[in-house]
């Protein structure tokens, strides 16, 4: 199946004008497959890590959300043990006007601002509200053991 | 932009075809177009007739034929020739808009963009994919202002068919009419009734040209339509072609070669360029250079003396895995004959089979000691060399050394077994003092225990008497005691002694009758 106009030309863009922080680069024998990093936001406790991604765009993209999940662990309240990312853009909040790099810096915000109160690893979501600092602390750590650059 | 018109169903352009045609289509002929020195491999299902085929030559039905079978130009898909302002760039398809729509909230898609991406969405839930503003797609869809239309009209296109040959560029206002009435290379269906495959607008007229030939100069087999195409002018390698530097006529498979090889034009560097000479020029002008180039001339030699070196190096390579294997060979054999030394890195620096090296053997004299390692100290039959003669060999040869060695180490044994010999009387003469001694100790133990016995007898003994008295004292002075409270005082003293005694004695007999009757 031919890759849509728009596909192509996202990853052209990508390429050429890549956002700070944030790379995106397309699989050779699969252009639809993206392995993607995300650096940890600073003033975060991710902040020095390298997040890696896997992104895929279905069939019917930009109709339908690109799937993402982390590969790196992570410790966050919205990002479950499989690497899933509870985000509304990815799901019912999705817009066809949004793009790949909307979607990759709404992550890297997310990285920057957890939200205990719409969790997806519930685990983390309760020490999160238990005890901010500790939780933090986790995060920092984790960081450090899985997310070296 | 008008829309496109649907492609009627196969059916309806099959039997259009066959109305049009003039007359019946007869298959032994050959398309009149076609140059006779082509073989026809396999002729077409069926070729139109020539009537059929003037018929379809004139502008009017060509142009009513063809129509039918092309396809409209995809607005997605153009090419466009300048980058576009990205304020005309619809943000779904990120192409420009194609028949925009605006919505309340003032911001324009494509129709089909929006109309898919609400397609994915609930009825009443679709908004605005920018501002996500509620949008009810029935009544609130407006067209857009006339001037955008007029932006996105002049912009600047290349032809669909750039791919295939097309060098059209213009406003894309003008691309549909331009595919679907004027460009040479839209694809049409086949002219020929059973034929349904494509070919371009301008070999239309040739007729079915989706026929199997062989090129007339290669042998070659491919589609008919595909020999006119002026590509395969330049596949062909049996066709003529100039030299592109010496602008010689040539055919195309020789043309590799010739520039390899001959052509004077083609610039190559000097033959001494293996020994430094930097001169690179076209092949006439360095074909005089070498006449006088120092380098040149040394060069054959060069080169023969570096194929010398690699062909020895290529030779050296096999010869000392030889002299590894042998080697190996060699140390294997040497640690079965001296199994002892198996592990004594000094032994075997010399050949020890080589009977006029002495080195293996050190002098006798030096070490007094018959040692294993030092065969010709023990050997008794070759005297003349245990000390007088110390640079002759020792042995006449390996068989005479083997057997002295063997002599030696039969020696070895018997001293050995001498040796194990002594020491076992040694050892039975200290055992059986040792056995002697221990035995008088025993005798002394066990007359002293027999000592012991007799003492404990007699305190036994004593020990039973003394019970058995003071029994019959006790009962005596109790009876003596209910029957005269007014005794003497010294027999009250007396009793009471003894009472005293009595008290203390069951005391002590209990306990020791309790162990008594567990010994018994």
């Amino acid at each position: 199946m031919a890759l849509p106009k728009r596909i192509i030309k996202e990853t052209e863009r990508l390429m050429n004008e890549p956002v700070p922080g944030i790379s995106a680069v397309p699989h050779e024998d699969n252009l639809r497959y993206f392995d993607v990093t995300i650096d940890g936001p600073s003033q975060s406790p991710y902040e020095g890590g390298l997040f890696k991604l896997e992104l895929f765009l279905p069939d019917d993209y930009p109709m339908t959300p690109p799937k993402i999940r982390f590969l790196t662990k992570i410790y966050h309240p919205n990002i479950d043990r499989l690497g899933r990312i509870c985000l509304d853009v990815l799901k019912s909040n999705w817009s066809p006007a949004l793009q790949i790099r909307t979607i990759l810096l709404s992550i890297q915000a997310l990285l920057g601002a957890p939200n205990p109160d719409d969790p997806l690893a519930n685990d983390v979501a309760q020490k999160w509200k238990e005890d901010q600092n500790a939780a933090i602390e986790t995060a920092r750590q984790w960081t450090q053991e899985h997310a070296k650059p | 932009m008008s829309t496109p018109s649907p492609i009627p169903p196969p059916n309806d352009r099959r039997s259009s075809r066959a109305s049009s045609n003039a007359g019946p289509p007869s298959s032994n002929l050959n398309v009149p177009s076609e140059p006779s020195d082509l073989l026809v491999v396999g002729g077409p299902p069926s070729s139109p007739s020539p009537l059929a085929l003037r018929a379809s030559n004139s502008p009017s039905s060509k142009r009513r034929k063809s129509r039918a079978a092309k396809v409209p130009p995809d607005v997605h898909m153009l090419e466009y020739v300048s980058a576009c302002d990205s304020n005309l760039v619809c943000l779904i398809c990120h192409s420009p808009f194609d028949r925009p729509v605006k919505l309340p909230c003032e911001h324009y898609f494509c129709r089909e963009c929006v109309d898919h991406a609400w397609d994915a969405q609930q009825e009443d839930l679709r908004s605005c994919p920018t501002c996500r503003t509620k949008v009810d797609p029935q009544k609130d869809l407006s067209p857009v202002p006339r001037i955008i239309e007029t932006m996105l009209d002049e912009l600047v296109v290349k032809c669909p068919n750039t791919k295939t040959g097309c060098d059209w560029v213009d406003q894309r206002v003008n691309v549909h009419d331009h595919v679907m009435l004027y460009c040479e290379y839209t694809l049409v269906e086949c002219p020929s009734t059973d034929c349904r495959l494509p070919i371009s607008q301008k070999d239309f007229h040739k007729g079915c040209l989706h026929s199997t030939v062989s090129c007339e100069h290669c042998h070659a087999s491919l589609m008919k339509k595909d020999l006119e195409v002026g590509s395969v002018m330049s596949i062909c390698p049996n066709r003529s072609t100039n030299c592109p530097h010496c602008f010689i006529e040539l055919l195309r498979l020789d043309l590799k070669p010739h520039v390899k090889d001959v052509c004077p034009m083609v610039s190559i560097p000097c033959s001494g360029a293996i020994v430094g000479c930097k001169v690179t020029a076209e092949r006439i002008e360095v074909e005089e250079h070498e006449k006088t180039c120092p380098m040149a001339t040394m060069a054959p030699f060069f080169r023969e003396q570096q194929a010398r070196v690699e062909r020895s190096e290529a030779r050296l390579d096999p010869l000392s895995r030889k002299i590894g294997i042998l080697e190996d060979g060699l140390t294997n054999i040497t640690s079965m004959l001296y199994p002892a030394n198996g592990n004594d890195s000094s032994f075997p620096v010399t050949n020890p089979l080589d009977p006029n090296s002495s080195e293996a053997f050190p002098p006798a004299s030096l070490m007094p000691t018959p040692d294993f390692r030092l065969p010709p100290a023990s050997f008794p039959p070759v005297p003349q060399s245990s000390d007088t003669t110390q640079a002759q060999p020792p042995f006449d040869s390996q068989v005479h050394h083997l057997l002295t060695l063997h002599e030696s180490l039969r020696d070895e044994v018997s001293r050995v077994s001498n040796a194990l010999t002594e020491l076992e009387g040694r050892t039975s003469m200290t055992i059986m003092n040792e056995n002697q001694r221990v035995k008088e100790d025993m005798l002394h133990t066990n007359a002293a225990i027999n000592g012991m016995r007799m003492q404990l007898h007699w305190l036994m003994s004593a020990t039973l008497q003394q019970r058995s008295a003071s029994a019959a004292g006790s009962s005596t002075a109790r009876a003596g005691s209910s029957t005269g409270p007014s005794a003497s005082g010294s027999g009250t003293q007396g009793a009471s002694s003894r009472a005293s005694a009595t008290f203390r004695a069951p005391i002590r007999r209990l306990s020791d009758s309790t162990r008594q009757d567990v010994k018994l």
